[in-house]
């Protein structure tokens, strides 16, 4: 049972992994800043090396939600293996249907499920829920998308050259963004590392600790480290094509200084809140994080459309993983044979996935419409962009001067 | 409840993000300056740009060493 939920576990880092490579990658991509294949090849590498640099979110992550140790329930590894499950389904749903959905809600969502049905309702921690779970649900994509509008701006800001006398435009080089968003777009990959890599680590240590193989309150070991590592750095290099085309190019259109400071933000939302402890959702920060750099620019529209779908998916990842981790925690109830039944229809249901995915493939070669295809409309559309802005400005002209004059 | 914490959370996201922004932003203004034609002193407006681009790399080493454990100890 351990070996199993620990192989659980791994797989669930894996789609972890893969999941979230949007977050971190979606805008250079969008952009044209990094190649997609060296995109992913980057933030593989930076999850792993994240995945080394601290382990401070693993001791803490799990614990608190369910009530454990003495004067609270045993949790039992049955009761893990049945959360993980719940949360790789959802996980794998989402990935389907493309939608950025916060991991690490579906792994809370599994395993207060598992544990509501397992053991009981008294089992699980609501005021810790409220404050570790749904809060930061809340305040983590305002205060990325706060943070990012105002990057933006700044960044417009600060880059817009008129010609005093004439009024017309000069050179700005906006391009300039696109080499800072290399480094920005590693660090968010960085901070995916160091926080989400983490959470499966927490997992596998109460595995070992439920099983009486380690002593509580101890750190996660060493290979337990390494696993989780390359776990999630395999992940990341396999690639959640479908997610990143919604980040990248489905939210808002992205320019190189948006991903900039949307990436800036992002990165560091997420350092200060997995330093400080206040444990922010990496997926629901980026998001955040893009939608507030697409209200900053002038002429770009959100697509509010998308945004209502992503914020729906949010919704439904706490109890659509607890719903399957609690039937999965009933199965295993009745014995190895429930355990058997659960590991085989959980297997069968991600192959099936899987094999759904494969009908409309969505590779590195059209996760993003860079380059080729993409040509076309890219013209036609800029053409319309120069002409709506031709007409706002003439009705504009009027206001202009006093703007300079400010 | 832990409203504290988020706040200082939102503060140093705030912070930090914007710095590393501003100083990047004044760096790609700078370099776009410095390559007008008419420039004034395009060699120093290029040297400043390269020292906001630095002061940016600074800013982003110190926030990863202010949060890597190994080094705060």
């Amino acid at each position: 049972m351990v070996a199993l939920v620990i192989a659980l576990a791994l797989f669930f880092d894996f789609t972890n992994g893969f999941h979230d490579t949007a977050n971190a990658m979606a805008t250079p991509i969008a952009t044209g800043a990094i190649k997609p294949k060296t995109a992913v090849t980057l933030a593989a590498i930076l999850n792993l090396v994240g995945a080394f640099l601290s382990t401070e979110v693993a001791k803490t992550v799990s614990g608190g939600i369910i009530r454990e140790g003495s004067g609270g329930v045993q949790i039992t590894p049955d009761i893990i293996f049945a959360g993980l499950m719940g949360a790789i389904l959802w996980n794998m749903i989402t990935w389907l249907k493309g939608l950025p959905s916060s991991s690490s809600h579906a792994l809370f969502g599994g395993l207060i499920g598992a544990a509501v049905a397992g053991i009981g309702f008294n089992s699980v921690n609501l005021e810790t829920l409220l404050q570790k779970v749904i809060l930061p649900a809340v305040f983590a994509p305002l205060i990325a998308a706060i943070v990012a509008y105002i990057c933006t701006r700044l960044a417009y800001a600060l880059t817009s050259r008129h010609d005093p006398e004439t009024g017309t435009k000069l050179t700005q080089k906006r391009g300039g963004f696109r080499t800072g968003q290399i480094f920005t777009s590693s660090l968010v990959a960085l901070a995916h590392g160091t926080n989400d890599a983490q959470k499966t680590m927490g997992i596998i240590t109460l595995v070992l600790i439920a099983a009486g193989t380690q002593t509580p309150g101890s750190g996660p070991q060493l290979w337990v480290i390494a696993a989780c590592a390359f776990a999630i750095a395999i992940g990341t290099y396999a690639g959640g094509w479908r997610i990143i085309r919604t980040m990248g190019a489905g939210l808002t259109e992205v320019k190189p200084a948006q991903g900039f400071a949307a990436e800036t933000s992002t990165a560091s939302a997420i350092l200060a809140s997995s330093h400080l402890g206040f444990a922010l959702s990496t997926t629901q920060v980026a998001s955040g994080s893009v939608i507030g750099s697409g209200l900053g620019r002038r002429g770009t529209s959100v697509r509010w459309g998308m945004v209502g779908k992503i914020a729906l998916g949010w919704l439904f990842t706490l109890p659509a993983a607890g719903i399957v981790g609690a039937l999965t925690a009933l199965l295993v109830k009745t014995g190895v044979v429930g355990v058997v039944i659960a590991a085989v229809a959980g297997t069968g249901a991600v192959l099936y996935m899987f094999l759904v995915s494969r009908q409309s493939k969505v590779g590195h070669h059209n996760a993003v419409e860079v380059e080729e295809a993409g040509q076309a409309v890219r013209f036609a559309k800029k053409k319309a962009f120069a002409r709506a802005r031709a007409r706002a400005n003439e009705s504009a002209r009027a206001n202009e001067p006093k703007d300079t004059e400010r | 409840m832990k409203w504290l914490e988020l706040l200082t959370v939102g503060g140093a996201t705030l912070v930090s993000a914007v710095t590393v922004v501003v100083l990047y932003s004044l760096g790609v203004r700078l370099t776009a300056m410095g390559g007008d034609q008419r420039a004034a002193a395009p060699g120093w407006l290029r040297s400043l740009a390269y020292a906001c681009f630095a002061l940016c790399g600074l800013a982003v080493l110190f926030g990863l060493y202010l949060i890597i454990p190994y080094f705060s100890g």
